[in-house]
């Protein structure tokens, strides 16, 4: 499979001498949707900055599409990868959403009819049709939020870059923008997404990446979630439906595949009521509460040490 | 804190609001020169009289204007006060002269402000930049404006935070040393934010193509009835000072 993100020995420091990066390797292929996960401050922004060459280490380092950035190309790169920012503020910057939304396309070079097609597009994925003529400043954040990542989908960009794209928002925005990004990932876009929001992870990436400052791990989605005493030493956790599978665990409800989201959960359990004659067995044993205590133990690490 | 915002009665529907941007903006404002340069009192009223009139046709209502207003007034207020006065060998006194003057600046700030309502206020504020980039005004200053009317909510909004904040901490404004440091630390960290923010704005504008314009689109057309209502304006404007040259006043 062609490689969409290249990087090889990317390091980064600030001018005020913070090392932001320090060698990051990853290879990200084509149409494949991945989640980068850290603690604050472990370089996510920093790295997104140098996918389109706002920021730029050695040149070498990083290749889009199996080209170099350098100053002759920026223009294209930056047509082949779309960054939505963390602020919706920092991101629609124009007087109307149709003109924000239109920004893009119209640096592009397209003709006007191509241009209004571009933004009705974007915005339907958005569920923000008839919104062309509204101010930035006048939607809520949840509209912001959505009318930024429409900015960035009418440039219809090869690959696209997420920069917390769920936070802040209530679950209603929430739910309907990982639902955005998974249809995304299903028509083939290859996707990185940095977020903190782990219980979206496994409805929007294939593969896991954990920064800080450099790669500590990465995986497919599920190995890493297998992986508690990686996360927790990273100031991470896993999504809820992965506790509550290894709380059932103790339970004596058995599983080969850990389901990692509420999907996978349902048809999980749908899968194990079928084939046990429609219902299933838990108990409790004398050994059913010392399994609880640790398993509590694994996860309560945050509260007990302080952190 | 809700912004008040100069093109909130873009909706209504009047001859002004219906009239071509482009040729609003160079009416009005030929309008606004030609009052600026009149030096007779009965003809600074007459241009009030006009402006007024415009501002009654544009449905603005009267109150949001007066509202506005306010600031103005007071600008002129001290005029009024004090350039009747004069100092003579008898020490200070009041004269007619002095009050005309004051009289005829007054009126024609107050008429030229009362203009800009009917001239901005009558279509949303997008209209008003794209129209001046379509009357050939350098893209640098018509990114500014529009960059500076988009972010004065942003920095409103940051403000009135940092004022909750520092007030649900206990802070009180008094007039002393520390009320005086307190604030000016805090406009200073306004200051740091919103240039950190026009970094991030501009990394944003670099990401989707941005290579020093702006460019957007627009669906102006002029019309006879746009023609028409131009002519009217600068009419106007030029009638009163063809009435001094002529010398019927």
């Amino acid at each position: 499979m062609k490689k969409a993100i290249e990087i090889d020995d990317l390091s980064y420091t600030y001018p005020d001498g913070t090392k932001a990066l320090d060698g990051v390797f990853l290879n990200i292929s084509e149409g494949k949707s991945v989640a980068l996960i850290g603690p604050n401050g472990a370089g996510k922004s920093t790295l997104m900055l140098h996918l389109n060459g706002v920021l730029r280490g050695e040149d070498s380092a990083v290749k889009i599409l199996g080209d170099e950035i350098s100053n002759r190309n920026l223009r294209k790169i930056r047509e082949k990868v779309g960054i939505v920012f963390q602020d919706p503020d920092d991101q629609l910057f124009m007087p109307t959403v149709f003109d924000d939304v239109a920004f893009g396309p119209i640096n592009l070079g397209l003709e006007s009819d191509e241009v209004k097609k571009r933004v009705e597009m974007a915005l339907k994925k958005v569920g923000l049709s008839g919104y062309e003529d509204r101010s930035p400043h006048r939607l809520s954040f949840g509209e912001k939020k959505r009318a930024s990542f429409a900015t960035v989908l009418s440039m219809d960009p090869e690959i696209l870059v997420l920069d917390e794209p769920t936070s802040n928002l209530d679950p209603r925005n929430r739910s309907r923008l990982i639902r955005t990004i998974s249809d995304l990932r299903y028509e083939g876009k290859t996707i990185i997404t940095a977020t903190h929001d782990l219980n979206a992870v496994p409805s929007i990436a294939d593969m896991v990446y954990i920064l800080n400052r450099t790669i500590i791990a990465g995986g497919t989605t599920r190995e890493i979630f297998e992986n508690v005493d990686l996360l927790r030493g990273m100031n991470l956790d896993v999504p809820e439906v992965v506790r509550l599978f290894e709380v059932l665990k103790c339970f004596g409800y058995d599983y080969e595949n850990l389901p990692l989201s509420m999907e996978e959960a349902i048809s999980h359990l749908t899968g194990t009521i079928e084939s046990a004659g429609g219902h299933i067995h838990l108990h409790i044993h004398e050994h059913t509460h010392r399994e609880l205590d640790e398993t509590r133990e694994k996860h309560n690490h945050h509260f007990k040490d302080g952190n | 804190m809700e912004p008040v915002e100069i093109d909130e009665y873009y909706h209504l529907k009047s001859p002004i609001h219906s009239w071509d941007p482009r040729a609003k903006i160079v009416s009005i404002m030929v309008l606004i020169f030609s009052i600026v340069l009149i030096y007779d009192l009965i003809l600074a009223i007459l241009g009030l009289m006009v402006a007024i009139t415009l501002l009654f046709t544009s449905r603005i209502p009267l109150k949001f204007v007066i509202w506005h207003l306010r600031w103005v007034f007071l600008f002129i207020l001290p005029f009024l006060v004090i350039m009747p006065l004069s100092i003579t060998r008898g020490g200070i006194s009041l004269t007619y002269e002095g009050f005309e003057y004051a009289l005829l600046v007054s009126i024609k700030a107050l008429t030229s402000v009362i203009l800009i309502f009917p001239m901005i206020g009558t279509m949303r504020f997008d209209s008003t930049t794209k129209a001046l980039e379509r009357l050939k005004i350098p893209n640098k200053i018509v990114q500014m404006i529009t960059f500076t009317y988009r972010y004065i909510f942003v920095f409103m909004k940051e403000f009135s935070d940092i004022s909750r904040s520092i007030d649900s901490r206990g802070f009180k404004r008094r007039t002393d040393m520390y009320t005086i440091r307190t604030l000016g630390k805090v406009v200073g960290m306004l200051f740091v934010k919103s240039v950190e923010r026009s970094e991030r704005v501009y990394i944003a504008m670099q990401s989707r193509g941005y290579t020093g314009t702006l460019k957007s689109f627009d669906e102006f057309e002029m019309v006879k009835m746009d023609w028409a209502k131009a002519f009217m304006i600068v009419g106007a404007a030029l009638g009163l000072h063809l009435i001094t040259i002529t010398g019927v006043i």
